[in-house]
Parts: structure tokens; sequence; C-alpha cells
């Protein structure tokens, strides 16, 4: 990341698939020229030796450039892996080039012969020694050892840890490095007469020269992995600094005599030491460097250094300030500064893969282009037009549908579900026999048939506890038109006790691809199966005494009950058809029984809620049989007092399981809580360095285990019985709907809406159950539709209890607004889908007294924007209602096919009624003197009121909320930023729906 | 021509150009010849863990456990100012929280995403179950969280025979005492193999080897009680440590103990004892910043971030902070110089090209303001980012009181997250104004619903206003 990139002065590319490192490049006056200007030498890894002398004298041949200021080119023998340029020979003050090979150290003097033409310098290159390696070598160093004058000794470190020391064409010795194991940099500090060099042990080390020079000599031609035998002193480092990293590179620069520091370029920091191996600074490094060079001193006491990194960028440090950051095209493995002709100071730079750049420091912004947005032109009458498309295309979205997509006439797939008529030879079922009873299970083929292509669709299946299938997910192939898949599976009884329905639902989820949109659209659709009576129960013989009656009356003559159930009729002994028994697997027994005289059934059992799978086949095949028949006018009824005892204790039960579950929660945390406090207190014990008794912390802390442990599996043995109840009670509730529809006569449209109320839920949790749901539903239902006066409603509105639900304390309350609801069913109130407006009834009773009345609620006498407003809120509600219960929409629709006028002015009534509510608290009820007539007026001058006083508070609002979005853009974090703020408004619209319940 | 080389001298030197995969490729081909080579070994170890190494003082996430089982906490209510626990009011006069939002732990969002702005700190070991731990809020973690884990398994799949080393079988004792040899192996099992338990023995003996001399070996133990969450145990080693040598890095991590036992004011002081050592050290400087903007003394936290800048100015975080804070206050033609310093350096990604086109329409740079957002959708990674992006775009549409195109990049913010809640809040606003409202007069409610955001909030304006508008209600009623 910078802003500047390092400016080309000159550059050339070396070589292809050559390979170059740390070493591979030096600066010098190397051909002895005597002009004080630098050029550069490199070696890389496959043996070319290259001198270069960049000059800018011909920049417009750029093609040119780099080979005119090639000095030399020369394919060597061996990898060159080090190149420096010093005074090696003897007697001799010219500087001449050492090249490190592997397996041998060469010599050359590089010279130039001035030639006459243009191009015409020569320069070759000659040996003047060489050294053959008895080990690999893998870098050195090289400086005045032993503070001679005059010429430089060399030091090659080899990849085993040995030393070697050169003097001009002699070898002098040799020494192995001490706890050896891989080769750091090595460099020569001229100022205290010592090597340094980076340990696999990741310290520094410092050896004297004169340390080396005494130390033994033999083991230099000895296995170094043998220890020493032969006598001499140990080699010893005079001092060692751990530093915790490997080094990537070391420096002793001398610029001036005060300066006297050694710089560690390690893996992560860069180190800056006396000479005694005192850290003077060190400075952390957030990227990976991948070279550096201390090259001078500006100010007196600060070194100024080059770095490069891998994230391609050269910085210049004065002591730990970043002074410069500068982007070059390439990871630097080495950086040197040379003085050309032309310029001096120049930063030249090396790549691992022959890259070469002569660079100084400029303004030139990094050009980092960021890439082109695929913008269109700015043709603005082109840009309209489509906009105002894609403006009348959301507006029309927007009227026909919210967020949700409008679902297709034709669905894409269509799924058929076959449950084979006999049950499966070979039970697949988990559990083999209940109670000596085999369980059977029955095989259930799905057919799945597409209409258009169809993607990476999915099949649930999902059956009603303690029911349960084979396998209930299917991953299906992607189809092609016309194509139909077919999956099969089984389903069985896995419980020991009779489940609330038979029926199962299949959910396939798949995708269709459009054009647009290759991914498709994810699509749901479902379809329902109903397992046979005969999955759960077999035939029995009746018995005569039992608990729990239900009679059903009919209106024709009785039937033959073996021509009704005739799969249980075989073993059946009664032959006329007057009794037939059944058995479910869990051991009730239920019994149904047509009297011979009179057009009655009684069904009867010992336990009230397994009655209701029988009554529901029972009532099923009756109406199935007659109009098999050809019966027009069948029809059934219940007499009989509503068994709401018996359903309340199934209630209970269901309630005692609950709060017990409850209990168990609350043991099971307070025993965690005490589990964790002994774990607490035993840690610090055991991390005691002196360890003090335990004081039978441990027994406890195993006590409260094996507690907590007990607690959970009670806990899960209520968690199923729970599930086993709650079944129960879905049975029982199932069968009181049913009775209770057949006892007044309801149409199937209140069924569902009693059902809806007393199953509001298919899984109770923990949070949310079934008693409290149940609650709200029902007294809502009392609150509306069965309410004896709108007064009543309002007061009862006003006074609704805390809109959370939670676990009640008992059942009474349940209880006595169940048998409430009951009784005013009984009296005739009505349960009916428009009764969501809470004054449904009165304007019901008003439709009845004067028919004309309502009708006129919609007059065109109040201003147009009042209506429009109102109309608004309309389609706003009706969007609102099938949100709540989508089996409602369905009503909803039909009646407003029937009856579009007074249904509209109800759900007005509705909008104004819900002030009118709570204005009547509000106001100790005013208006009660008001006529009934005037009433669905009155409403609507308030709601006039309303909006104004409305209109003024949301202008209030509206700066609020100006002034509060200011502070509302997202930064970069995508945390939450204001609600706290504007929570007032939204947790208003959230209460309002939970009111409207409880 | 083809040049022979030493294979090890090729490992050696490709390690040191980071090519990382070729090393260990090489010393594999060595150690099939040779089993028993320590100098391959060692070298691809170390190679080993360069690729999965992350910086220990940067990790930072805290584990369910850590923050239930927590001993090291002295007081329950910590005094204001002194704790990070506290979501504390501001301090140093910085932007209110109606300015500046907040995350979910009560912190002012700062510029910079870095492990632990998000965390937060439940009350209850039943509450931190219960914290919703989806990516968006403050969630706590696991101790061995997922991202420990895969790290641990990636060297797995780089290795289809199974592991490098066997731990189980390593004789740690005998490691311990070749000091050329045990640093790397601790830097392997702790940084590669992720196995804290082996990484300490090994530490504690080659401390002990070391004859407790070597500040090293005590930072790396001081590493391991830290993730085990032996804090106290940590600090003993960090601070003994620090008395053989003073190292930057010692000086991070003691500062990482003391944050994470929620003692910010030792912190503060141990980073500027630290910075009497290494002056104008730029991760130290960091550190007071981070910890200033966390206890939300934003003023203090940006003058740090200043002398960041002025040791390196290069340094993303400095600039993305200080740019947040100015805009966060009032500033926004000085925060878009910020940023787009950050674009001229490289930075490109959604998050920039997003505070850039809020900065532009806040500078009253509308022309610059469309085609930021466009590039910042362009740039998207993430659904989350989207919807943020559309969100700001809605604001924008207020702003120039376009409230259809408002109303359409709500809604699709909530498309692209739909629990986005600020856009479900203005989404309601907007529909407030229609005036399709659904129930009115509620005072009930309304008043309780205030007093909540005046718990939340105490010095909201708006909140105060409204609560006293009711109470004037219930009087006259």
């Amino acid at each position: 990341m910078s802003l500047f990139k390092a400016r080309d002065w000159w550059s050339a590319a070396l070589g292809e698939g050559e390979e170059f490192d740390q070493g591979c490049i030096c600066v010098g006056d190397v051909d002895n020229s005597g002009t004080g200007h630098d050029k550069v030498v490199v070696g890389s890894y496959m043996g070319m030796l290259r001198i270069f002398f960049p000059h800018t004298k011909k920049s417009s041949e750029a093609g040119q450039g780099s080979a005119e200021a090639q000095l030399l080119e020369v394919q060597l023998q061996n990898a060159i892996i080090q190149v420096e340029v010093g005074k090696f020979v003897s007697c001799s003050e010219l500087l001449h080039l050492a090249v490190l090979h592997p397996r041998k150290l060469s010599v050359y003097s590089v010279s130039g012969t001035a030639g006459n033409v243009e191009h015409g310098d020569q320069y070759q290159l000659k040996l003047v020694y060489e050294h053959n390696l008895q080990r690999t070598a893998c870098n050195m160093t090289y400086g005045t050892f032993g503070g001679v004058t005059g010429h430089h000794s060399l030091c090659i470190q080899s990849m085993d840890g040995m030393l070697m020391f050169f003097e001009q064409d002699s070898y002098s010795f040799g020494r192995f490095l001490p706890g050896f194991l891989l080769p750091g940099p090595l460099i020569y500090n001229p100022r205290t007469d010592s090597f340094l060099t980076v340990s696999s042990a990741r310290q520094l080390e410092s050896y004297k020269y004169e340390t080396l020079a005494v130390a033994t000599e033999a083991e230099s031609r000895q296995d170094p992995d043998l220890p020493l035998k032969t006598g001499g002193k140990r080699l010893m480092p005079d001092w060692t600094l751990v530093l915790g990293e490997q080094a990537l590179d070391l420096s002793v620069p001398s610029f001036s005599h005060s300066s006297s520091s050694t710089f560690i370029l390690g893996e992560r920091n860069l180190h800056c030491l006396h000479d005694n191996g005192q850290i003077r600074f060190m400075k952390k490094l957030e990227f990976n460097p991948s070279c550096f060079l201390p090259y001078t001193s500006v100010t007196d006491g600060t070194t100024n250094l080059l770095l490069g990194n891998h994230t391609n960028m050269l910085l210049v440090y004065q002591d730990v300030t970043l002074k410069w950051a500068a982007q070059l095209p390439f990871v630097p493995v080495a950086v040197r500064v040379a003085n050309f002709p032309e310029l001096k100071g120049v930063v030249v730079s090396l790549s691992s893969d022959g890259h070469l750049l002569c660079s100084y420091m400029g303004t030139d912004p990094s050009f980092f282009s960021t890439p082109k947005v695929d913008a269109r032109e700015a043709d603005y009458e082109q840009v309209d037009a489509e906009m105002k498309k894609l403006q009348k295309f959301i507006r029309e979205v927007t009227r026909t549908q919210d967020i949700l997509p409008k679902t297709d006439t034709e669905e894409d797939l269509s799924i058929t579900a076959a449950v084979s008529s006999s049950m499966d030879s070979l039970s697949q079922a988990l559990i083999q026999d209940i109670n000596g009873l085999p369980v059977p299970s029955v095989t259930i083929q799905v057919k799945v048939k597409a209409s258009c292509v169809v993607q990476s669709s999915k099949l649930t299946v999902s059956v009603q506890p303690p029911l349960a299938v084979t396998q209930d997910q299917f991953v299906l192939e992607p189809m092609g038109v016309g194509s139909s898949t077919v999956v099969a599976f089984s389903a069985f009884l896995n419980g020991r006790y009779p489940p609330a329905d038979l029926t199962g639902d299949i959910t396939v989820s798949y995708s269709s691809p459009t054009e647009l949109n290759p991914k498709g659209v994810p699509r749901v659709l479902q379809s329902r199966f109903s397992l046979p009576l005969l999955l759960v129960c077999v035939p029995s013989s009746p018995t005569k005494s039992t608990k729990f009656k239900i009679t059903v009356d009919t209106n024709q003559p009785p039937v033959d009950l073996n021509t009704i159930f005739p799969e249980f009729s075989a073993k059946s002994e009664d032959k006329d058809g007057n009794s037939l028994a059944f058995q479910f697997l869990s051991g009730t027994k239920v019994t149904v029984l047509a009297s011979k005289t009179s057009q009655r059934y009684r069904i009867q059992s010992d336990s009230f809620e397994d009655i209701w799978l029988v009554v529901k086949e029972l009532v099923q095949r009756f109406d199935l049989h007659f109009t098999k028949l050809g019966v027009k006018d069948f029809k059934k009824s219940f007499s009989g007092p509503i068994p709401l005892q018996e359903y309340f204790l199934s209630v209970d039960h269901h309630f005692q399981l609950r709060v017990s579950a409850q209990q168990y929660q609350d043991l099971l945390s307070e025993r965690a809580v005490q589990f964790r406090a002994i774990q607490r207190r035993l840690l610090t014990r055991f991390k005691d360095k002196t360890p003090a008794p335990l004081q039978n912390l441990d027994t406890l802390l195993d006590a409260t285990y094996s507690q907590v442990m007990a607690l959970a599996e009670a806990a899960e043995e209520n968690r199923a019985q729970l599930e086993e109840a709650f079944a129960r009670l879905r049975s029982a509730s199932h069968l009181l709907v049913l009775l209770l529809s057949l006892w007044q006569g309801l149409t199937p449209d209140q069924s569902v809406i009693l059902e809806a109320t007393l199953l509001p839920l298919l899984q109770d949790t923990p949070q949310l159950g079934w008693e409290e749901s149940c609650d709200a539903a029902v007294s809502h239902l009392l609150r509306s539709c069965l309410s004896r006066s709108p007064k009543d409603q309002a007061t009862s509105l006003a006074q609704a209890g805390g809109p959370v639900l939670g676990l009640p304390h008992d059942t009474a309350r349940l209880k006595k607004h169940i048998t409430l609801m009951c009784d005013r069913i009984g009296k005739g109130g009505r349960l009916t889908l428009s009764s969501e407006a809470n004054v449904q009834v009165p304007a019901q009773v008003q439709n009845l007294a004067a028919p004309g009345g309502v009708e006129p609620i919609a007059e065109v006498a109040g201003d147009g924007e009042e209506l429009e407003l109102s109309q608004e809120a309309t389609k706003f509600i009706k969007k609102k209602q099938p949100s709540k219960k989508v089996k409602k929409d369905k009503d909803s629709k039909e009646k407003k096919e029937v009856s579009r006028e007074p249904s509209e002015a109800a759900v007005k009534e509705e909008a104004g009624g819900a002030e009118e509510t709570v204005k009547e608290a509000k106001k100790e009820k005013k208006e009660k003197k008001e006529s009934k007539k005037d009433s669905s007026k009155e409403p609507k001058e308030e709601t006039k009121k309303e909006s104004k006083k409305e209109s003024s508070s949301s202008k209030e609002k509206k700066e609020s909320s100006k002034e509060k979005k200011e502070g509302k853009e997202s930064s970069k974090e995508s945390g939450d930023k204001k609600v706290s703020k504007k929570s007032v408004k939204v947790k208003e619209k959230k209460k309002e729906p939970e009111a409207g319940e409880g | 021509m083809e040049v022979t080389m030493d294979p090890l001298f090729l490992a050696w030197s490709y390690f040191r150009r980071r090519k990382l995969q070729q090393c260990s490729d090489i010393c594999t081909k060595i150690l099939q010849d040779n089993p028993y080579d320590q100098a391959a070994w060692s070298l691809k170890t170390r190679a080993l863990t360069e690729m999965v190494y992350i910086d220990e003082v940067e990790v930072d996430q805290e584990g369910i456990a850590e923050m239930m089982l927590d001993e090291s906490s002295i007081a329950q209510v910590a005094r204001p100012g002194t704790s990070l626990r506290l979501p504390g009011t501001s301090q140093g006069g910085g932007p209110t929280p109606a300015v500046r939002p907040m995350t979910q732990s009560g912190r002012p969002i700062t510029g910079f995403v870095r492990p632990s702005t998000q965390s937060g700190r439940p009350g209850t070991m039943e509450q931190a179950i219960k914290t919703p731990r989806t990516a968006s809020t403050a969630r706590p973690v696991t101790s061995a969280s997922g991202r420990f884990i895969r790290l641990g398994t990636a060297s797995m799949l780089t290795n289809p025979d199974g592991p490098f080393i066997n731990l189980s079988r390593l004789n740690l004792a005998k490691y311990s005492q070749k000091p050329n040899l045990s640093r790397t192996l601790f830097e392997f099992i702790f940084h590669h193999e992720n196995d804290v338990k082996n990484a300490l023995d090994l530490a504690a003996q080659a401390t002990e080897h070391a004859q407790f001399k070597d500040w090293w070996w005590k930072v790396q133990l001081g590493k391991c009680y830290y993730r085990l969450g032996l804090y106290r145990e940590a600090e003993k080693q960090f601070r003994s440590g620090l008395n053989h040598q003073e190292v930057v890095d010692t000086y991070l991590y003691l500062a990482k103990v003391y944050q994470r036992m929620d003692q910010p004011i030792t912190a503060l002081n141990l980073f500027k004892q630290g910075l009497d050592h290494f002056p104008g050290e730029v991760t130290l400087l960091t550190g007071i910043a981070r910890i200033h903007e966390e206890m939300n003394n934003i003023a203090s936290a940006t003058e740090y971030y200043k002398d960041v800048l002025k040791q390196d100015n290069t340094h993303v975080e400095a600039i993305a902070c200080i740019g947040s804070n100015h805009f966060y206050t009032d500033q926004p033609e000085i925060a878009l110089r910020f940023y787009r310093r950050l674009l001229q350096m490289g930075v490109y990604n959604c998050q920039l090209y997003n505070n850039l086109g809020l900065c532009c329409f806040y500078a009253q740079q509308y022309d610059m303001t469309l085609s930021s957002f466009e590039r910042a959708l362009a740039l998207v990674a993430n659904d989350e980012e989207q919807a943020d992006v559309w969100y700001n775009i809605g604001h924008v549409a207020v702003g120039i009181g376009d409230l259809i195109l408002a109303y359409q990049c709500f809604k699709l913010a909530l498309a692209f997250n739909n629990d986005h809640a600020e856009a479900y809040n203005n989404l309601a606003v907007l529909e407030l104004r229609k005036g399709r409202i659904e129930q009115i007069g509620d005072l009930q409610s309304s008043y309780s619903a205030a007093q909540k955001s005046e718990d939340a909030f105490p010095e909201h304006v708006d909140t105060q206003q409204l609560l006293k508008q009711l109470r004037q209600q219930f009087v006259v009623l």
C-alpha cells in the first residue's frame, strides 16, 4: 500500500527462466576504471555472469538500452550463488571479482580496453585463481580478517556448517560452527574483528577471528557429526543474543566512526544492535520482508535503510520511522545502492526471476488503475425511457404483490401420492411389536411429474409423531419436460401411543430456471396423503362397559358397519354388523355400536383421546358411503353434552408435564451453576504451585455431576412424555372440534376457524406452548365474534393483559374460557371470518335489523382524500390478514366474491373501530349515548381527527428521523447501528398484533 | 544449460524467497532418500509453519468457557473508565451514540475490522448459549473455535499421507535438549498443529534446559498459557521474559493478557512503558489507540492514531479510523480526504467505496456519490455487504427526497439480508409517512417502549421529548 511508485531509471530482464537470490548481485567499480562509478555484477543460478553499466544516454532506443549497458555476459560451468567485489589478489590494490559456485570459488579480474568505434569498448574476464571446495558452499563474506590492511580475505560457509578461510590464493583453515543445523547469514564485523551469524537456535552468535583461528583444526577434515576427539580449544561464541526468529540478512554498515551498529533483518522484526550485542532498537514488521540495506546516515546517530518486502514495496526507514514507501513491480530479493555517471544513489534491485531495476524515489503515483465499472453511456433519453419502463413495472408489481412472488396458476410439478391399499408383507417398522401386536407398515408411492425443466429438487416427507417413515428426504435428479420420478417409502408407527393425525405432508422444493436466472427461482410445492387406520389399530372383539361414550345421530337408516369398515370386518364375530371394535397398537380398544332401531351410532372406549381417530374415520366413511348411495341430505349430529371434563383431564395432564419440564429446567441450570462453581474452585486449587488439599471438592464434583446427569435423564423422559401428552391433547382437541361442529352443525368454514383456535400450534416448545396460545386465541374469539356487546369488547380490549405469552400459572382461566366458548357456541354464537373486525357482531345485528343501514357507509359525502385514505387502509389491512393465518385467505376471497360491499364496510369499520375502542376507553365512554346507526359514521370522523393529529405528529417524527438519519450510515461494520434510537417506533408496531390477540 | 545444485541449498534458497511449497517439496524428496536428515526436516518444519503462520498477537477470540470460568476478574461491577466490559459512556467528548453507531456490545463502531471488535460479553452461561451466533451479531465462540481448527487441519490437506510429524510419538524431552531444533519444532506444534498442550510441554522442558534464562521460551510459555486461558500464569511468564530482554512482541502479548483480564488501564501503562524502550513503535501506538477506542475515548484514540501516522504514514488502520472519526464528527470533507488516500494507496474494496459514497453525499459532492456506490455494488463480496450498500443508497435517496427510490432501496437491502433491522425500521418510517398506520393511540405501550429506549440511551433527545409528551397525556387523563 503506497502512494507512489519507484521511478524507473533503467531496467533489464535477465535471461529466461533463470533464478536469482540474495547473493547474486553486487555493485562496485569492478573494472577499476577509477572514475568511482559503479558497475552492477549479476550472477544467476544457471551460471550466467553479467556485468552492467547502466546509463540513459540513448534512452530513446529502449530496446537497445540493456544491450548497450551490458559490458559482459559469460556462461560459467557452475551455478553462481554469490558474487563479491574486493581486493582479493595479493600484491594488488585493484578490485577483483570473487564468484562463489557450489563447489568452487573463483576470483576473476575484469578489464576493459577502449575500442575505436562507438560500441567498441571491450571487456574481458580473466581467471586469477580458483579453489575447489570439499563441501557445498552456501554463502561467503569478505573483509580484512585479523586486522590486516590492504587486501581482503574470504570466508565461505558451507551447507554443513564449516567456515573455510581463504587468504588470497591460499587456504588458511576451516572450522565447524558448534550446534549447527542450517546455515544462516554470515557477516564480518571489522570493528570487532569477529564473524556474526544467526544459528538454527535462533540466536545471533559472534565469533572472534582470533578464537576461530586457535580453535581445533583437525576436525575440519573429519565427519562433522562426530564429537571432538582431538585436542585444541573448543569453539565457543564470543557472545550470543537470542532473537527468537530466523534472520534473512545481516549488515554491518560503517558510515562514520561514531555509529557502530549491526542490523539484523529477521523474519518478523528488524533489530539494531551495538557491537557488544546490546539492542539499540527494534521494530516489529507487519509484513514479510525480503531484503534490506542500510545505506547511509543522514543525521548523526541514525541510519537510513532500504527494506524490500513481499508485497512489492520498497520502504525507506530512518531508524524506526518510515520516511518513504515506493511501489516496485516485483518482490526484490536483493537491493543495492550504486553511483552512476548521470545519477548518484540509484537503488538497484533484483527480483527472483531476473528483473534488474535501477530506480529512484519520485512522486509518480503508483498506478493503481481501478477497473471500470460497466457503466452505460449516459444517453439521458434512453436512460429516462428505461427508468420509466422500470418504474412502471415496479409500480405494477407493488400493486399486485408484496415481496412474495405471485403463484403461478399452473404448477411446474405435479405430485401424486398413492398409499398402498394393503400393508407391507414385511413390516419396515423399527419397533417390531407392541404388547404382542405386530406393527405393520404401509408403502407410499409418490410420483413427481415435471411440466418444465426443474433443477435441484428435494422431496421431504413429514408425518405426525409417533408415526415415522423409512426415509424422509429424497434428493431428486434434475428433470426435463414431461419426465417423472417415483419415490417410495414406508410409514409405520414408531411409538407406544396413537398419533393425533393420520395425514402426512409431502413438500417438494425445487428451482425452475428462467432465461434471466439460470440458477432458478426457488419454489415449493406441497401435497398431502392420509394413511389407513389399519396402520395403528387392529380389529378386535367389542367390549361392553367402557368409560367414555359418544353418540352420533344421523338422519339415515343404520348401515352395516361391516360394509363401512370392510378391512376390519373379517375378524368381527358380530355378523349383523351392529358392532365393531378397534384395538390400537397401544392397547386401548374402541368399540363402535350401531343401533338397530334408531339411526344412532355409539363409539365407546376407555380412553377419551383414542376415540378421535375412529370417530373421524367413521364420519368420513359415512359421508363417502352416503354420497355413493346418492343421498343428498345426509346429516349427522351430536346431541350431547360436550365432554369437556374429559377434555380438561387431557389438558391438565399436558399442563402438569409442562410445569415439571420447567422445573427440571430450573433444577438443571441450578445444578449446572453449582457444577461450574465447583469446577472453578478446583481449577484454582490445581493451578496453585503448592497444592492445597482438595477438601472433598472432588467428591462434591462427582456428586453434582451425577445429579446433573440424572436430572438430564429425567428431563429427557419427561420430554418424551410431554410429546405423547401433546399428541393426545391434539387428538382430544380434534375430537372436541368435531363434536362441536356436529353439535351445532357448524359449516366447514367455521370448523376451520375453531380448529385454528384450539390447535394453534403444531409443536409446543418450552417458550410457547399450547395452553397460552390456545387461551389467547379463545379469548380473542370470546371478545370478538362471540362477545355479547361491542361495549364488552371495548373494555376487554382496553384491559388486554401483557402482550407476552408465557406459561400460565394454572389452567383454570383456560378452562373457563373454553367452557364459555362452548357455551356461547351452544347459544348460537357463530364464528365468522370477518369477525377479525372487532365490531363484527353488532354490524351483523345491524345488518339484520336494518339491511340498508350498512350499505350507505361508503357514502361519498366525505371528501375524496379521506375516502382514499381509508381505502388504502383497507387494502393494507387486507393484505395483512393472510400473513397471520393462511387459511383465512381462501375464505376471505370467497367472501369477497359474495359480498364485497359489506365486507369492505366491515373492514372500514374496523379501521375506525380500533381507534374508537381505544378512544372509548380513554374518554370514559363519552360516546355511549350515540345511537348504533351513527356509530358507523362516528369512527370516520374520529379517523379524520386522528389522522390530522397523526400528520402533525408525523411531521415531528419526520424531523426527528431526519436528524437520526445523519448518524445512521453504516460504516464498514455491519453491526447494528441505530436500533436503540428508533426502537420507539418499532416497538409500537410490534406490539400491535399481540394486543389484538390477547 | 543445466546446472546441478545441491537440493538442500536450493530448498534453503526457496525458503528465503518464501516459495514455501517448492521448499517443502524438495525437503520431502530429501527426506525420502534420507529420513534422518535433520537439516531438511527442520527446514520442512519451518516451511510448513510459515505457510499457516498468523501473528499470535492478532489472534483473539474469546470462548464461552473463558468468559464464564473467568476467575481473574476482581470486581463484578467495575468503576467507570476502568473496564472494557461496561459499554461506558463517552469520556473524551466524542460523538454520542446518537451520531456514532454502536455495536451490539455497546462499543462505538470503528473504522477497521479486526478480531474481537465484535465480541460481546454475556452475563451468564445460559445467556451465552442462547445468544444467536450468526455472523453479524456479537457471538460467543467455543475455545477451539472453527478458525483455530481450520488452521490445524489445513496441513492435512497438503499431506495426504497424514501429518508430517506424529506428535504423539515425539520424544519431547529429547528435542527440548537440542536448541537448534526445539524452537522450530515448537513453532510447528503451536502454529501448524495447533496442539497447545504438547507445545506447552516442550516449552516447559526447554526453558528448564535453558536454566530459565531464555526470554524466548518464557514468551512461548506465556503464549501457551494464554491459549489455555491461564492468564495469571501467562502474565508471570511474559513479565519474567521482559526482565531478561525487552522485546516489542512481549509487550504486545502482555498487554493482550491485561486486556483479556479486563484491565485496560494496566495495558495502557504497559504500552507506554514499552514506548519508553521502543520510541515510535507503531504496533504499541496502535495498541493504545485501540484501547482508547474501545473505551469510547475517541478523542485520544484519534490522537494516537495520528501519532501512528507520524511514524508510518501508510498505516491503513490508522487512516481508516481517523477517517471514520471525522465522518462521525460532521467533517465529511476531511473524512473524504482520508478515504481517498486509502484509495490511492491501493485499498480497493466495497467498504471503501461505500464510505466514499457517503462522504461525498454529506460533503455535497453529489456527482461522485452514485458512481461510488455503483463501484461498491460492483465489488460486493457477500449479501450482507450488498444489503448495507443498498441501505446507504436508500439513505441518500431519503436525503434527496426521492422516497420511492428510498423505498425500493430498503426493500432491496431486505432482499439481500432479511434481518437488516435498520432497513426494516426505515421502511416502517416511510410507511408511516405514507399514512399506513395500523395502530395509534396505544399510549401505554408507547410509554413502555419509550422507557426501554431511555434505558438504552439516556441522552436521547427524541425519547425524552416523547416521554414528556406522554406524561402530559397521562396527567390529562
